[in-house]
């Protein structure tokens, strides 16, 4: 009950952490559960759940919708992605959207998705918009998980001021008998199971008036043939989108192209670096006449003017030096883990720097100049 | 504790909210981090202010930056108002000139509450300068039609600004109940709005002076709000305009740039180099400012330079560079001062130190008080995976408070940082700098392309134009023409007069050969070299044979000796082979290893104050570049051997010039050290040079003073008189600091002059000047836009009304855009002519003897650069004055 701890103060009940941060983790733990990859948060506010979710590696879509644009603009840049997602793209994608309408209403937009969380939503809601909400949510957007939070009329009396709602806005607020009737009707008219739990626990003592959220979280009992569902759905689009941020992925052949363009000029240059190095520390034991050196290469220029030269070269994951010109043989270069793993094969690294990295005419090495990086320094 | 201990004590990640400080404590904290070059320069100024000087009384210099602003608003990127109070005012402003107005408005500044006045806005210098009154404009030279990247705002708000106080009744504490209770009444206030919790500023005036209105909390307690009206500011106050930037900032931020540092960059198209794993982003400048004749937009591109490589990936390939005994070091030595990017936040922090005792498994204590290791933390906070469990982690000293975190350190993962920006070592490295410059250096057509963009960009979205529609903004989508001058060029006297082709503002092909104004004998000097470069050594020698005799340098053979590779090598030969007669030491390096130079520049400087001339072996190398570098170097020695090279008119006497430069030193971050340059003779050909290094704690400009008087004393030996005019050209002076200048710097100036006599009363004119200004310049020469030519001065239009100001273009550039040098006089009791000023100006850049071309700043500022930096990168402490009339620096 660690971190549930609350404490009595001068009659104050505090929670620690605060009680919105409770509820924003109990998402969170339920999205390292279930690893939904589509999640929409209705009535997502200032996004700051939105935000805590782009984190989470296993979401490729989100999605918030709100009744209120400017709420949602006004920290709505925090989605976007951040100059660190463009320097190492993540290997998943990531789609963030922010729609402007209300839960009352249906939109295409709100389909598929894996997890569908209304927090502390609810009670704001009128009861016509109320009346339609099941319908919207369970039988229209039919994720596969919804989670309900609302608060828990019975643990009004512990705080304090409290008179008639904890929030100007709310409509209502329902005690757990009232909670759980509607949920489970909803539940089974839409075949979805419910469980109840909640965030906030009262003081020893107190026990029976329950958590201070009370929270319901429904789980789709047949998993639904899109096909179907789907065919009888309107598709009139009645959100108006406020914000879209599609995050750099591996995915993006571009994205992945650059990548794999940096990582491979940049593993060639370490090899050429360390053999040049290697080289002229060598050709520096011997003495210093110039002529030396051109003989010390010789060999290499010869293997690879033979007939036999092209087939060598394949084989042979040795970079050499041939004149000004220094070989990096691919295969060599895709050894690296980091190459590796993002091309996988040599016919994919070969189509991915295509015409982006100069290579050797028979396509096997990659060719950089010794000349030019003598030149001044 | 030691420092590093108490960091460990203190640290923690960042992003972890502790105790909010009050609001009135924090605003005295001025902001100095920011990303770019510019912040390292603003902290160490920061720091030498730090001790309270006499004159200040008991304040501290923190406070002085802004003791004089009543009021000091900050609005932060989503337009939330925060405004402090200042109830400390009086004693500052005994001090200092009484020149400085407009300190009683309202300054606001963006981003986390910084409330740096980057714009020096509210110093107005000009009004203090009797003669620039009615025109501040030269009059020489033929006209130029110019472009300029400035844009007008074609119409703005004609709203005023209104400033209500708002109060609570009962008493609410936390600031964002107040916004709560608020804007529960939208409807009366309307959406635009800023508010900071207890001053509201609104673009409409409310129907009532005074307002009250009923709120209820969420506990269902009834709050009666009172809204008064305390201040209307008119469309041209400095707040007004603040806003409009603040405005334009949100405008980029919905064309989806991204702020890095003060600027916005476009990521979804960048640059990439992987062979030095750098990106570069294109991105915008902007400021809105009130210039000369109206409120305009200036705009430039902008490159941010990103690595794509985080701090431990470079820690890694700098431990397959260096043994392992270096290694830390090392990494100190390129990774202290950088500015890093955190992967899970878009915040840029300085690294200050690395703490090699600590590692991502070490713990911090949260604000709620439990213990959390950094892996955990960041797992669980940004899913981030920490791989690396026995890498350091980076301190980085937060000077402002950042949100809610309090001003200390913070505790950096190198795995979760990007490198930004370029080491030393990689703007050194000429191949990168080269690969960068394709991207970076736009020639002027294509510079002017780019700018247009982002106007396009904002004609184009519907939301920015609806934005800009809301606040009644638009931007004139022309850039600003006018007409600028082209002042006549300078005749090079050198034993005749030399014309050159002033396009090119270069003399090195006409003087060539020619004898020297005053050439300095090679009696007796040491040619030091090892034994692999011997022939090297040889062939420079006779190269030199060669080549001075035209000059007019005398020269005997110099005496040959060869070391050993190694520093302690070329030291004892040095000791051994220096006598009282040695006219210099020649030093052929194998390498640029800097260790070995900077200790033979000791050495030569501090303990045995003789020149010296390093030449690396390499540069010698080449047969076809050999003649000319033989003649470089001739040159150069005989600079450094109290020799002059040519000279201009100067047609104005009794003048002593001076020259200030700055150079922060980032590794140690101990020193700060002030180059000062004065000239000793009526054709400015001889200097004198001192440098005032200042240790923590200490003012830089004591050490100006004392550099100044040795300087005046000098001059009398040499006129047997003493200067009627002094001319201070200051550079290194950061955005925001002129304040302090004018009232801490300048005084102290007239002070140290008032010390030396009492008839002694000279005309004082001080003028600051920067290289590095958004402005550019297009030249129009048919239909297509060129640089413009070098002598260009502008003195209208771009400039600032409040202030003594212009703009030189001075040198010539072979690719890119040319940029423009600032000159803005803040004192001036010479009463010269202000075309005077600019063409004694232009003079001098004339005057850098090791660049036989004009350069950017008048030579005084680049000797006073080059002295600084020597003893900055080198020497590090202050060199032996018997070398101080010569440019032994150079």
């Amino acid at each position: 009950m660690d971190k549930n701890f609350q404490e009595q103060f001068t009659g104050i009940i505090k929670f620690t952490p605060p009680l919105y941060k409770q509820r924003y983790q109990f998402i969170k733990d339920l999205v390292g559960k279930y690893k939904p990859k589509k999640v929409a948060d209705l009535g997502c506010a200032d996004c700051t759940l939105l935000w805590m979710l782009k984190f989470c590696n296993c979401i490729e879509v989100l999605a918030g919708l709100d009744i209120c644009a400017s709420v949602m603009k006004e920290k709505m840049h925090r989605l976007s992605p951040l100059p660190g997602d463009y320097l190492q793209p993540a290997e998943r994608s990531l789609t963030v959207t922010l729609h402007h309408g209300s839960v009352a209403h249906k939109d295409p937009c709100m389909l598929g998705f894996d997890l569908v969380t209304c927090i502390e939503l609810i009670e704001h809601l009128e009861q016509s918009e109320l009346k339609k909400f099941p319908e919207v949510v369970f039988g229209f957007m039919a994720p596969s998980i919804v989670v309900i939070s609302t608060p828990n009329s019975e643990f009004n009396p512990l705080l304090p001021g409290v008179t008639l709602f904890r929030h100007p806005d709310h409509k209502f607020e329902w005690n757990r008998a009232q909670f759980q009737s509607w949920a489970l009707e909803a539940a089974r008219r839409y075949d979805y199971s419910v469980e109840f739990t909640g965030v906030g626990h009262p003081l020893t003592g107190m026990e029976k008036v329950g958590f201070c959220t009370q929270i319901g979280v429904f789980v789709r009992k047949y998993p639904q043939t899109t096909e179907s569902a789907q065919s009888e759905k309107p598709t009139e689009a009645v959100y108006k989108m406020v914000f879209k941020a599609v995050y750099p992925s591996l995915k993006d052949e571009k994205y992945l192209q650059n990548a794999v363009v940096s990582e491979v000029i940049f593993t060639a240059q370490i090899i050429k670096q360390s053999l040049l190095d290697r080289l002229m520390s060598e050709h520096e034991e011997y003495n210093d006449d110039p002529t030396e050196r051109k003989s010390k290469f010789q060999p290499s220029m010869n293997c690879f003017s033979e007939d036999l030269g092209k087939p060598l070269v394949e084989k042979s994951m040795e970079p050499f030096v041939n004149g000004n010109v220094v070989y990096i043989p691919l295969t060599t270069i895709l050894s690296f883990p980091k190459v590796n793993r993002l091309c996988g094969t040599f016919e994919k690294l070969r189509k991915l720097i295509a015409g982006k990295v100069t290579l050797s005419s028979d396509g096997s090495a990659v060719m950089f100049d010794t000349e030019h990086e003598n030149e001044e320094n | 504790m030691t420092g590093r201990a108490r960091a460990r004590a203190r640290g923690r990640p960042p992003g972890q909210e502790t105790a909010i400080p009050s609001v009135g404590a924090a605003s005295y904290a001025v902001s100095s981090v920011a990303a770019g070059k510019v912040a390292p320069n603003y902290c160490r100024f920061n720091r030498l202010c730090q001790v309270s000087h006499p004159a200040v009384g008991n304040l501290s210099s923190r406070m002085f930056l802004h003791q004089y602003q009543k009021n000091l608003v900050a609005v932060d990127d989503r337009g939330a108002l925060r405004v402090f109070n200042k109830a400390r005012m009086g004693e500052g402003q005994k001090i200092g000139l009484q020149i400085s107005a407009g300190f009683q408005e309202l300054s606001l500044a963006d981003r986390g509450g910084r409330r740096r006045d980057f714009h020096d806005l509210g110093v107005n210098t000009r009004q203090a300068i009797e003669h620039v009154q009615e025109s501040k404009t030269g009059s020489s030279g033929i006209m130029i039609k110019l472009t300029t990247n400035y844009f007008r705002l074609t119409s703005r708000p004609q709203w005023a600004l209104y400033q209500y106080h708002v109060g609570y009744s009962p008493e609410m504490e936390a600031r964002r109940l107040r916004s709560a209770l608020l804007f529960q009444h939208e409807q009366l206030i309307g959406k635009t709005h800023a508010f900071d919790g207890s001053i509201l500023f609104l673009p409409k005036k409310l129907g009532n002076k005074v307002t009250e209105v009923f709120s209820r909390t969420r506990n269902g307690e009834d709050v009666k709000i009172t809204i008064t009206l305390t201040n209307e500011l008119p469309p041209t106050s400095p707040t007004c305009l603040q806003f409009y930037n603040i405005i334009f900032r949100r405008l980029l931020k919905m064309l989806n740039l991204q702020q890095i540092g003060r600027n916005y960059y476009n990521p979804s198209d960048p640059i990439s180099i992987p062979n030095h794993r750098l990106m570069v982003w294109p991105g915008f400048t902007s400021s809105i400012l009130q210039y000369e004749e109206s409120i305009m937009l200036c705009t430039d591109v902008s490159h941010k330079v990103l690595r794509s490589e985080t701090v431990l990936d470079f820690m890694y390939s700098l431990y397959y560079q260096v043994e392992e005994q270096r290694f830390r070091d090392a990494c100190a030595k390129e990774l202290i001062g950088l500015i890093v990017l955190t992967k899970y936040n878009n915040r840029t922090y300085r690294v200050d130190d690395i703490d090699w005792d600590a590692n991502p498994q070490c713990t911090f204590r949260k604000a709620d008080g439990s213990e959390i290791s950094y892996v955990d933390y960041y797992k669980r906070q940004y899913n981030q995976e920490i791989t690396d469990l026995n890498q350091p982690v980076l301190i980085s000293q937060s000077r402002r408070k950042r949100g809610t975190m309090m001003p200390g350190p913070v505790v950096l993962i190198p795995e979760l940082c990007f490198l930004t920006g370029l080491t030393e070592k990689m703007r050194n490295d000429f191949n990168m700098m080269k690969d960068l410059a394709v991207h970076t250096r736009l020639p002027p057509e294509q510079r002017q392309r780019e700018i247009g963009r982002l106007i396009d960009y904002i004609r184009k979205d519907d939301n920015v134009q609806k934005e800009l529609r809301d606040w009644g903004l638009s931007f004139d989508s022309n850039l600003l023409s006018f007409t600028g001058r082209v002042v006549q060029g300078e005749k090079i006297l050198q034993s005749g007069n030399f014309d050159y082709n002033p396009q090119f503002a270069d003399w090195s092909k006409e003087t060539r050969g020619a004898p020297l104004i005053c050439a300095k004998p090679l009696d007796n000097w040491l040619l030091i070299y090892t034994r692999r470069n011997y022939d090297i050594a040889n062939t420079l020698l006779q190269n030199l044979f060669k080549v001075t005799p035209s000059m007019g340098i005398r020269m005997n053979k110099a005496t040959m000796i060869e070391v050993d590779d190694r520093t302690e090598a070329y030291l004892r030969v040095l000791q051994q082979s220096i006598t009282p007669d040695t006219n210099i030491a020649v030093c052929v390096l194998s390498s640029s290893r800097k260790d070995k130079y900077d200790a033979i520049k000791k050495y030569l400087c501090t303990d045995c104050p003789i020149p010296s001339q390093c030449v690396i072996a390499r540069s010698l190398s080449k047969p076809q570049t050999a003649m000319a570098i033989a003649t470089k170097i001739a040159l150069q020695m005989n600079c450094k051997m109290g020799g002059e090279l040519w000279s201009v008119e100067i047609p104005l006497k009794q003048v002593m010039v001076v020259g200030i430069d700055c150079y922060h030193d980032t590794l140690s971050g101990k020193q700060s050290i002030a180059g000062f340059v004065a000239s000793l003779n009526q054709t400015m050909t001889r200097w004198f040079s001192r440098c005032a290094v200042q240790s923590r704690g200490q003012e830089l400009v004591d050490g100006l003073k004392a550099c100044l008087q040795t300087a005046l004393r000098d001059w009398f030996k040499w006129n047997k008189y003493l200067p009627s005019r002094i001319i201070v050209y200051r550079d290194g002076v950061g955005d925001g600091q002129l304040n302090t200048l004018v009232n801490y710097e300048v005084p102290q100036f007239l002070d140290c002059l008032k010390s030396v006599g009492k008839d002694y009363n000279p005309r004082l004119t001080v003028i600051v000047v920067k290289k590095r200004v958004n402005t550019r310049f297009f030249a129009q020469s048919g239909g297509a836009l060129k640089n413009p030519p070098p002598g260009t001065v502008v003195d209208v239009e771009v400039t600032r009304p409040e202030w003594y100001d212009f703009f030189i273009v001075s040198q010539a550039v072979r690719n890119g855009c040319v940029a423009p040098t600032h000159y803005n006089v803040i004192y001036d009791t010479s009463k010269l002519k202000p075309d005077h000023v600019q063409r004694l100006t232009y003079k001098l850049c004339h005057m850098y003897y090791n660049w036989s071309g004009v350069i950017r700043v008048p030579a005084p500022c680049q000797y006073a650069h080059k002295l600084a930096f020597l003893v900055g990168q080198s020497v590090h402490r202050e060199p032996n004055l018997l070398l101080s009339d010569r440019l032994y620096y150079l």
